[in-house]
């Protein structure tokens, strides 16, 4: 754009696709009454949730995301292209990827009006906290709405009609619904979908808009997540702006299909730098408890009856002791990745099994194992975050998921589980004392 | 009659010039080396049936087409410069708005792209819609709707009107109201370029008309000066009590053709003054009862026919594109 005229001109555009928007009987329901029907069903199934529905913000937000950008858009896209509205716009002086611009603006901020509802919503209803971090829930919607628009824009390309524009939202909501952590939780899918849902987009929403609504969290750590995103929506967005249609009946030239597959290769891509960088770790079912203990909580924890740090159970060298040779090790616990997991407390249980293992493997450095446990505990983690799962570690032996071996440190041995989670107790309450300072470093 | 040939044209005065037009659709040739002029000021009509290519001609010079070959000047400008697209006006066929906009909100959407714009008032009270302004695009009547478009199309002061079908799909009253606009946006010295497939509209409407064919431009004139330079004849019908004698039919001067019907006599003639006058006599001397008589002289349809060697299709009194 160039001129003022045409400046006028797109915002004019802007403001009546919000106006007409909200005049629109249909996308009022699709837009504002369908997510709080999920917010409602959300509300029953998880209601003894405390506080309610926290823990599970993420996915409705996402949900209510979803729906606005890859139904909304297109929907209204195609409908307007199936009238000739495009077709009279391109002999405008404007260039069309300007209001198609205009168009996706807008319904980034109709998608904006329906979350900030839903927040809303939530919290009268339910009661449910609002996000901790507003900054950050601005930034994490901007990337997961921006990701979804650019695939609402690329069905908007492939639909001929609007029946179409149904049926391919559908293939992308519903597998993200199902077995894409969004809609049912990914805690309790099994293993193999948990991994699957590494390659949709859907999950990475889910686990950048959720962290805003703990204090301690925000957005820091989820860089990957919203790098998934960006990438994701820019294929799409990209792909989508090359195939765009303006004509009903314009066919789709045989070079589609490569835009089309660069699109879902960025689904791919993203997935298999999740899947080999660690990321695709299987998240246990009761994996997030650890957020839930409180201060009360630890207070009730004693350090009595410990073994003594040189003592032949749960050995633990003192903090001068940190000779030369185990700087290599030092090293090597710093990059392991399941120490550096999103889910801080399973990281910092991977952690404590790791000393556990040492100890009961009788390795010759299992002291200085321990000892470089808790330098890397309280050198990679929030204080906080650490004491929660230490305690959460003294309180649900049973939770998370334990760590039997740990061949990438030379830990090769394979003690039994229920053995290293004992064994976990007795040095989470060793690293937790010095941590609350009720044990003498 | 000569079919007119393709106008070389690059008249620097002309208002929309089009030299060598090529538009293929993978094998099918959808316009095939057109070349025409419009005078400023004129109303030119491109008649021909469904599939002829009018409207991708209308396409190609509203820039909705790319050509395949050939040129396009809007008022000497190349029509791929940006300031080319800035003096043309279109209506095109089969648009729509969105269902829930209303007459106001669709002229200021459109009128605030361009410097130069009638302001929504003015073409509301204009066209005749300020009744509705407000009302939603669906509530609108056929005639409305098309009142709207035409609105548009002239919003940002056109030098050039493009005009795809504009009377297709409306009752008669609402086509002479259309056509009445058209000509008062003709009057202000706007060029009219439109096509149709209705031989009334071409007729009543244009200065000057092409049509069009499979592709081709295969006469160019004035209706008057397409159906004086036909080769195709007035034809007489008449019908008496008791039926005139072939002998008395087939002597008449300057009858070049007759034959009987049920309607009766059927005569062809480039003289009709004469032929009546003297069927007149021969009736009146044959002391028969003259009960119908009718006259009917060469049309659109007949010079299509002429010039193509095919009919008018019946099936082209429905709208179509090209």
């Amino acid at each position: 754009m160039s001129t003022l005229p045409e400046w006028k001109g797109w915002v004019r555009h802007f403001l009546l696709t919000i106006g007409l928007n909200f005049s629109n009987p249909q996308a009022i329901v699709y837009g504002y009454l369908v997510p709080v029907f999920f917010l409602v069903a959300f509300g029953s199934v998880f209601r003894s949730d405390t506080p309610p529905l926290l823990s599970r913000m993420g996915q409705i937000l996402t949900i209510t995301i979803l729906g606005g950008a890859c139904f909304g858009l297109p929907t209204a896209l195609v409908a307007e292209r199936e009238r000739g509205i495009w077709r009279r716009y391109r002999l405008l002086p404007i260039s069309i990827s300007w209001l198609v611009l205009s168009a996706m603006i807008a319904r980034l901020l109709i998608v904006a009006s329906a979350v900030l509802i839903q927040i809303a919503l939530a919290r009268a209803v339910y009661g449910t906290p609002l996000p901790a971090r507003p900054g950050a829930a601005a930034l994490a919607f901007l990337f997961v709405t921006g990701a979804f628009l650019g695939m609402g824009l690329l069905i908007a390309a492939l639909a001929d009609n609007v029946p179409a524009v149904q049926a391919l939202g559908q293939c992308i909501f519903l597998p993200m619904i199902l077995i894409g952590g969004v809609g049912v939780p990914l805690e309790v899918l099994p293993a193999w979908a948990q991994r699957v849902a590494g390659f949709m987009p859907g999950r990475y929403a889910v686990e950048v808009l959720q962290p805003c609504f703990d204090a301690r969290q925000g957005i820091r750590g989820t860089g990957f997540r919203l790098g998934a995103l960006a990438v994701i929506g820019l294929a799409a967005g990209i792909s989508g702006t090359k195939l765009f249609r303006w004509e009903a009946g314009q066919r789709i030239g045989r070079p589609a299909r490569w835009w089309v597959a660069a699109g879902l290769a960025s689904w791919g891509m993203v997935g298999l730098v999740a899947w080999r960088t660690g990321k695709l770790q299987p998240v246990p079912a009761d994996a997030r408890a650890w957020n839930t203990i409180t201060e009360a909580q630890m207070g009730q924890i004693g350090f009595d009856g410990l073994p003594a740090d040189n003592d032949f159970i749960a050995a633990l060298a003192p903090s001068h002791s940190d000779p030369e040779r185990t700087k290599v090790l030092a090293g090597k616990l710093a990059v392991w990745p399941p120490g550096q997991l999103d889910d801080s407390g399973q990281s910092i249980r991977n952690l404590v099994c790791v000393a556990a293992v040492a100890d009961l493997s009788e390795d010759p450095r299992e002291a200085e194992i321990a000892r470089l446990v808790y330098q890397q505990i309280r050198r990679g983690f929030v204080p906080a975050v650490a004491r929660q799962a230490l305690a959460w570690i003294i309180l649900g032996p049973e939770d998370g998921q334990a760590l039997t071996k740990a061949p990438e440190l030379g830990l090769f041995r394979h003690p039994p589980e229920r053995l290293v989670r004992q064994r976990s107790v007795v040095y989470a309450k060793k690293y937790l004392g010095r941590a609350l300072g009720k044990i003498p470093e | 009659m000569h079919p007119v040939a393709n106008v070389a044209a690059s008249s620097i005065d002309a208002a929309v010039s089009v030299a060598g037009l090529w538009k293929r659709y993978g094998a099918t040739e959808a316009v095939r080396g057109i070349s025409f002029e419009v005078a400023p000021g004129e109303i030119f009509g491109l008649l021909g049936p469904n599939g002829a290519g009018k409207t991708t001609t209308l396409e190609c010079i509203l820039g909705l087409r790319l050509p395949d070959s050939g040129s396009i000047r809007i008022n000497g400008l190349d029509i791929k410069a940006s300031r080319a697209k800035r003096l043309i006006g279109a209506q095109l066929q089969a648009a729509a708005l969105q269902d829930k906009i209303t007459p106001r909100q669709a002229l200021e959407l459109f009128g605030s792209f361009y410097p130069q714009s009638f302001g929504a008032e003015e073409l509301l009270l204009r066209f005749d819609i300020e009744s509705k302004a407000d009302a939603a695009f669906a509530t609108l009547s056929g005639g409305q709707k098309q009142r709207l478009f035409l609105a548009l199309a002239v919003i940002n002061r056109p030098a050039v009107l493009v005009l795809d079908e504009p009377g297709a799909g409306l009752d008669p009253q609402a086509r002479r109201t259309i056509h009445s606009l058209i000509r008062e946006v003709a009057a202000e010295g706007r060029t009219v370029l439109l096509s149709t497939h209705d031989l009334e509209e071409a007729h009543r409407l244009c200065g000057r008309l092409g049509i069009m064919d499979s592709g081709r431009l295969v006469a160019v004139a004035s209706p008057a000066e397409l159906i004086e330079r036909s080769q195709a004849t007035t034809r007489v019908t008449v019908r008496t009590a008791p039926p005139l004698a072939s002998s008395a039919v087939g002597t008449l001067p300057e009858v070049t053709g007759a034959r009987f019907d049920e309607s009766g006599w059927v005569l062809e003639t480039r003289a009709a003054n004469h032929v009546l006058a003297d069927l007149v006599r021969r009736v009146d001397e044959a002391g028969a009862q003259l009960l119908d008589l009718e006259l009917r002289r060469p049309s659109l349809e007949d010079v299509f026919i002429e010039l193509t060697g095919r009919p008018w299709p019946v099936d082209d009194a429905r709208g179509g594109a090209a």
